[in-house]
């Protein structure tokens, strides 16, 4: 175990997790004294009739609620501004965010323009502008991935500018988050299987790169032995009451563990591919894993070995010789891709190259990786990878993971 | 007996020097560089045509700044007071900057343990980060830069030996 000179750990998040935890949620709210909660979330989250199950369960313990479905898919600081000013007409003293992340970040968004009486949200933009506790807030995350339930950013776009805010601060933490097994229980299993690999690429990319401290290493580890293990079993059977609860559980450890150590050359190239191809973030997670692994091996191989105890078990790890253990770790991520391709009938992509869209139109042609290895250089996961990456060691990652080659490790230039 | 002591920060005069000179140094090596080496070019004909940076230690420096002036890239003295930056690159206090410019602990490792604050946009941040890596390969000795880069990088001979004749005849004489 590495013990660094000097580290950072914070998640003063409460968290409620069960079968019944909404109901739970209800109680607390209440004995906060919180008398009006406004639920946030998306069409897609009411349309599949979580919200009837987060209304029902608030009515328990307190006399009303408001809901407000209108947030994209992109958060957008229209929608922000507009339901800020709902939240104030209707007198609301706490925002309930219901869904994925761009639900979580335009909550947070709502939260500093009514906590901080802002009139523009830019001026809270970037990392510690915010130097006061905000407003009650509860995250009931929807998938098993993200981890934004315990995250200290948001990230807001203003459309009509084409400007990205980020915002960071341990403020914006949410006081609670409620991990519910029924808010996962109708995820697709396509759905499903890619934000879990979300999930064990935060866990791992923790466990390795290089702001990994002791608490950030017990959270991956506890999030891996939970997510390996259950993930194949969500996304072939999506109504296991108690698998699903373990991924839910799984995702926040490992939400935890990469809000406190960051995360590399994975999300560094996926954050890149999304935003030039667009395509759906955990399936980046998905595909660049094994080769961020591969990538750091020369770096990191003795700590990526490690990853192998909560992935394959007590056996196993100690009949692998150690020098094998970072391959092997490798080869068992390359291995629940596979037969997640297989459970989700080949829509789980291995490679760049067999990302489609829902035409069946590849999504990410060969001669856009240039472009992908370009924009990697503007995005800041890159300070926490082990190893630099520079222009041309992107293109050579895009290239084998376009093939869905394994990387060769003899090209890689050590430092 | 004297129950209120109004502390004052201490002022570690060797250490302030140490910083200021470090970072004049550099500032200058900054403005050579660009004029000298092509990577270095890119990164700064890639930003926008004001652009200007600062780096220093809080509360109270020293600092360098270097910004582009009419298309080309200057130091632009100690002071950042009044002058308008896209990036403040801010380390925490004088003992952490002691720590990172006397190469015990590397750029990288610094941001990872929270010791630098960046003020702006991070893309303009990443592009100075390897300005800077740069310019200290071309200053430092192999052995030391190694402690400074997250990777030495492999430079062809003739980059190696003329851009360092090049960064540091253009550093001392100003031009």
């Amino acid at each position: 175990m590495i013990v660094p000179d000097y580290y950072e750990f914070c998640c003063r998040v409460k968290l409620l997790a069960g079968h019944d935890a909404l109901e739970r949620m209800a109680d607390v709210l209440a004995e906060r004294g919180i008398k009006k909660p406004l639920i946030v979330t998306d069409k897609g989250v009411a349309g599949a009739g979580l919200i009837d199950i987060v209304s029902k369960a608030l009515s328990v313990s307190l006399n009303a609620h408001l809901v407000a479905d209108t947030v994209p898919p992109d958060s957008d600081l229209r929608v922000v501004n507009e339901l800020a000013a709902f939240y104030r007409d209707e007198g609301c003293d706490a925002v309930i965010a219901v869904g994925g992340g761009s639900v979580m970040d335009t909550a947070k968004g709502i939260n500093i323009i009514v906590s901080e009486n802002a009139a523009d949200l830019m001026a809270f933009s970037g990392v510690g502008a915010l130097k006061r506790p905000l407003k009650p807030m509860v995250a009931v995350p929807t998938t098993a991935g993200t981890g934004s339930e315990v995250t200290q950013v948001a990230v807001i776009k203003d459309h009509e500018r084409h400007l990205k805010m980020a915002f960071g601060s341990y403020f914006l933490l949410p006081d609670m988050a409620v991990l519910d097994s029924r808010m996962t229980l109708t995820v697709p299993p396509f759905i499903t299987a890619m934000t879990g690999m979300d999930a064990i690429s935060h866990a791992m990319e923790a466990y390795y790169c290089l702001q990994k401290n002791p608490l950030s290493d017990a959270h991956s580890l506890a999030a891996l032995s939970l997510l390996y293990r259950n993930l194949p079993v969500v996304t072939e059977t999506p109504g296991d009451r108690e698998a699903r609860l373990e991924m839910a559980v799984g995702a926040c450890l490992a939400g935890i563990a990469f809000s406190n150590s960051m995360v590399g050359m994975v999300h560094n190239l996926g954050h890149a591919t999304g935003s030039v191809c667009g395509v759906p973030h955990g399936l980046c997670m998905a595909i660049f894993l094994p080769y961020g692994l591969e990538y750091n091996m020369h770096k990191r191989g003795d700590i990526m070995g490690e990853l192998l105890l909560p992935l394959a078990g007590e056996a196993e790890y100690r009949e692998t010789p150690r020098e094998q253990r970072a391959k092997k770790v490798v080869s068992l991520v390359r291995r629940m891709n596979s037969k997640l391709n297989e459970l989700t009938g080949g829509r789980h992509a291995r490679c760049l190259r067999e990302v489609v869209d829902r035409d069946g139109v590849p999504m990410v042609p060969r001669e856009v990786l240039p472009e992908i290895a370009r924009a990697a250089l503007l995005d800041g996961a890159s300070v926490y990878n082990p190893e630099e990456a520079d222009y041309d060691d992107n293109v050579m990652v895009l290239e084998a993971a376009w093939e869905g080659e394994p990387l060769d490790r003899g090209k890689v230039k050590g430092g | 007996m004297e129950l209120v002591r109004d502390v004052q920060a201490g002022k570690k005069p060797f250490k302030r020097a140490y910083v200021g000179i470090f970072l004049w140094f550099t500032g200058k090596a900054v403005q050579a560089a660009a004029r000298s080496d092509e990577q270095v070019k890119r990164e700064f004909d890639a930003l926008p045509d004001d652009f200007a940076f600062s780096m220093g230690c809080l509360p109270n420096g020293p600092w360098m700044v270097v910004g582009k002036e009419e298309g080309a890239v200057k130091y632009l003295g100690g002071n950042p007071e009044g002058r308008h930056q896209h990036l403040r690159l801010k380390i925490k206090n004088l003992e952490a900057a002691f720590l990172i410019l006397t190469f015990q602990e590397s750029t990288a490792m610094a941001t990872v343990r929270n010791r630098i604050i960046t003020d702006g946009e991070l893309p303009h941040a990443l592009a100075v980060m390897r300005v800077l890596d740069i310019v200290e390969v071309y200053l430092l000795p192999r052995r030391i830069a190694k402690l400074a880069v997250k990777r030495y990088p492999r430079w062809p001979l003739k980059r190696k030996l003329f851009g360092r004749f090049a960064v540091y005849t253009r550093t001392l004489l100003g031009f």
